[in-house]
């Protein structure tokens, strides 16, 4: 590579960092900002947004109710996915390609699709809109997700590792929870992981089959419509710290665990 | 059914289909209580298949397998007291070496104290002391093939299956394993079923080898009756290196049998076969049961040769002899040993050999 084209590489990469970054930055710069309205100039600085939305009611209560959405739907999207993949897996069977392509067709339908077709499915269920459709429709998109990720490292799990725990005495269940299921822990933070972020991120599903108290980006979208204020970027702060704390956990303790495994 | 007290597993006339291929076929044995008793034969002879038929992986298409008196032909490998020690080690990653072994005792309700004590009592006998807490991706190859020892040995078994266990080894520890292995089996008792397709680790460390060829037992026997009395031109050229000969029989002479090979007379045993006057038959010699001699011994039937090809390979020399005085003649490899190598002229020699060695194989 000439001089030139080296300079040319690293101001191109550098301008991808800003492109990428300078918003998050304003965002989060904004929160501290002393007025009612987002934009500049700043004249001064305060953490008065910060505190009101840890004392507001309504901050609070949407947060918790996102989170135990996102708890829900990772725990059931992990036990479904961890079973369509363990199932899936080792047998053969006539159309096992249908069977997979339907379980994976939620994680590919645009979202507002797959919410319209949910609203009016719960309707024919009978089951109101609040927590549990939420939750219902946030399972649907990311068992997929969850099914593919177990599946691939399951490919990975050699044959005689199960055939060993038989060996030794387990049956088909103790060979499944001693053996396959720690084997698969490290798909299984990251897989648990992507569907909290994805449930808690989520604002399209939630909109269409929330009923009255919203999750916390519904909430921060109802705010946006009275306009934006400080507020907003402070909420959003916050979801980003937690966010990016949870990802590089998941990460760290992904890649610890991969090494301890590739024997 | 008879069954004597020194049988410990009977495998009844077992046969193991898959679709169409039979990968076992019609196998009929008992292996005694004790005996380190190894399947050897080429790829695809159906070795592991027979290993995980005793250790319940797979359920015969037909026949029977009697451990201990019992009929386990469809018990699980779980509900039989057989262990297995897998070429891959098949070792639980997230498990420390300790837990490995202690898997099969919690699964079988022994008290910590009791997994405790045989743990430990394992880990020293297999001289793994240190080791107890690493997890296996801390180990070397040789530790972690003595770890899946350990973990097999540790629930007691009556019998040890072993598919090619040091396959994974490199050419200089697999020699250091195979005698340790012989000398844990011997300190332990314990009947070993051994599988490989490689011929000297099965003469190194059996009691018994059991060659297999397309599903079906070649040759049963201890490893000096493969090498010195095969009974097929398969166990003969699979087994170390060997002069196969082919002739007609002329007669008997003395006990022994009397053929004609290329126009030379020759002597050898029939082993039990009694080969007709005029049929032709194929015997096998070894290299190093031909005796080469620079002059002709007395009071023996030597035959003449001629070295037509020498190879020095260091701690002795192998050499292509022809044999006979007719134009073509016959060939025979032998080797010298460093003395006999300068003794001995190219352009003459005698050789001869023990009749006994020169074993007729079935036809
Ligand atoms: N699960 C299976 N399905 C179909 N065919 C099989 C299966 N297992 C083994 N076979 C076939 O049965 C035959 C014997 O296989 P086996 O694994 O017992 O051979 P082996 O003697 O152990 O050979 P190697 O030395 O290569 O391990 C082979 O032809 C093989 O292709
Ligand atoms: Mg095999």
């Amino acid at each position: 590579m000439s001089r030139n084209t080296r300079i040319l590489m690293s101001v191109i990469y550098w301008a991808f960092v800003v492109y990428l970054f300078v918003p998050l930055v304003l965002m989060v710069t904004m929160g501290f900002k002393d007025s009612k309205f987002i934009g500049f100039p700043i004249r001064g600085w305060t953490l008065d947004w910060y505190s009101e939305i840890f004392r507001s009611a309504e901050v609070l209560g949407a947060f918790g109710y996102t989170m135990a959405i996102a708890l829900s739907t990772t725990f059931l999207s992990l036990v479904i996915g961890t079973w369509i993949a363990a199932f899936l897996g080792p047998h053969k069977f006539r159309g096992k390609l249908l069977v997979f392509a339907l379980a994976c067709m939620p994680a590919v339908i645009p979202g507002i699709i797959s919410a319209i077709s949910l609203r009016i499915y719960i309707q024919f269920l009978q089951i109101d809109t609040g927590m549990a459709a939420i939750i219902l429709g946030h399972t649907i998109h990311n068992v997929p997700f969850v099914a593919l990720v177990v599946m691939a490292r399951l490919a990975t799990l050699p044959k005689s590792h199960i055939e060993a725990a038989r060996d030794l005495g387990a049956d088909q269940l103790v060979a499944f929870s001693r053996v396959t299921l720690p084997y698969l822990k490290p798909a299984l933070i990251g897989a648990g992981v992507f569907c909290m972020l994805l449930s808690f991120d989520d604002f399209v599903r939630s909109f269409f089959l929330g009923s009255y108290q919203p999750t916390l980006p519904v909430l921060i979208f109802a705010k946006l419509r009275s306009g934006m204020s400080p507020e907003i970027n402070a909420i959003s702060t916050v979801v980003l710290v937690i966010t990016a704390i949870l990802g590089i956990w998941a990460e760290r303790s992904m890649r610890r665990m991969n090494k301890g495994t590739s024997v | 059914m008879s069954h004597d007290a020194q049988t410990i597993v009977h495998i009844e006339n077992m046969t193991k289909r898959f679709g169409n291929v039979a990968a076992v076929d019609g196998l009929d044995l008992k292996i005694r209580a004790g005996e380190f008793v190894t399947f050897l034969g080429p790829s695809g002879c159906g070795k592991t298949t027979t290993l995980r038929v005793l250790g319940g992986f797979e359920i015969p298409t037909e026949g029977r397998i009697i451990l201990d008196g019992a009929d386990v032909t469809r018990l699980p490998p779980n509900r039989r007291n057989v262990n297995m020690v897998f070429q891959d080690y098949a070792l639980f990653p997230h498990m420390t070496v300790g837990q490995n072994i202690a898997f099969g005792l919690e699964l079988k309700g022994k008290t910590k104290a009791e997994i405790d004590a045989r743990t430990r009592e394992l880990l020293e006998f297999l001289q793994l002391g240190g080791f107890r807490d690493r997890t296996p991706d801390q180990l070397s190859g040789g530790q972690r093939q003595r770890v899946a020892l350990a973990r097999a040995l540790a629930p007691d078994p009556k019998l040890l299956l072993l598919d090619e266990p040091l396959g994974a080894l490199d050419a200089k520890l697999r020699g250091q394993v195979q005698v340790e292995l012989k000398d844990i089996q011997k300190r332990t008792g314990k009947t070993f079923v051994f599988v490989t397709h490689d011929q000297e680790e099965a003469l190194t460390m059996s009691d018994r080898i059991i060659v297999m060829n397309g599903g079906k037992v070649e040759q049963d026997g201890t490893p000096e009756d493969l090498y010195f009395r095969p009974q097929s031109r398969f166990v003969a050229e699979f087994i170390g290196e060997t002069n196969l000969i082919s002739g007609t029989v002329r007669g008997m002479e003395n006990g022994s049998v009397l053929i004609n090979w290329n126009g030379v007379d020759i002597h050898g045993a029939a082993h039990g076969h009694r080969p007709t006057e005029g049929s032709k038959v194929t015997a096998s010699l070894r290299l190093e049961n031909v005796l080469c001699h620079p002059q002709k011994p007395a009071n023996s039937n030597a035959i003449e040769g001629r070295v037509v090809n020498r190879l020095f390979k260091g701690s002795r020399t192998s050499v292509d002899i022809r044999v006979g005085d007719t134009g073509e003649g016959a060939l025979l490899k032998a080797y010298l040993d460093p003395g006999d190598a300068s003794r001995i002229r190219d352009d003459r020699l005698w050789v001869n050999w023990d009749v006994s060695h020169l074993s007729i194989l079935q036809a």
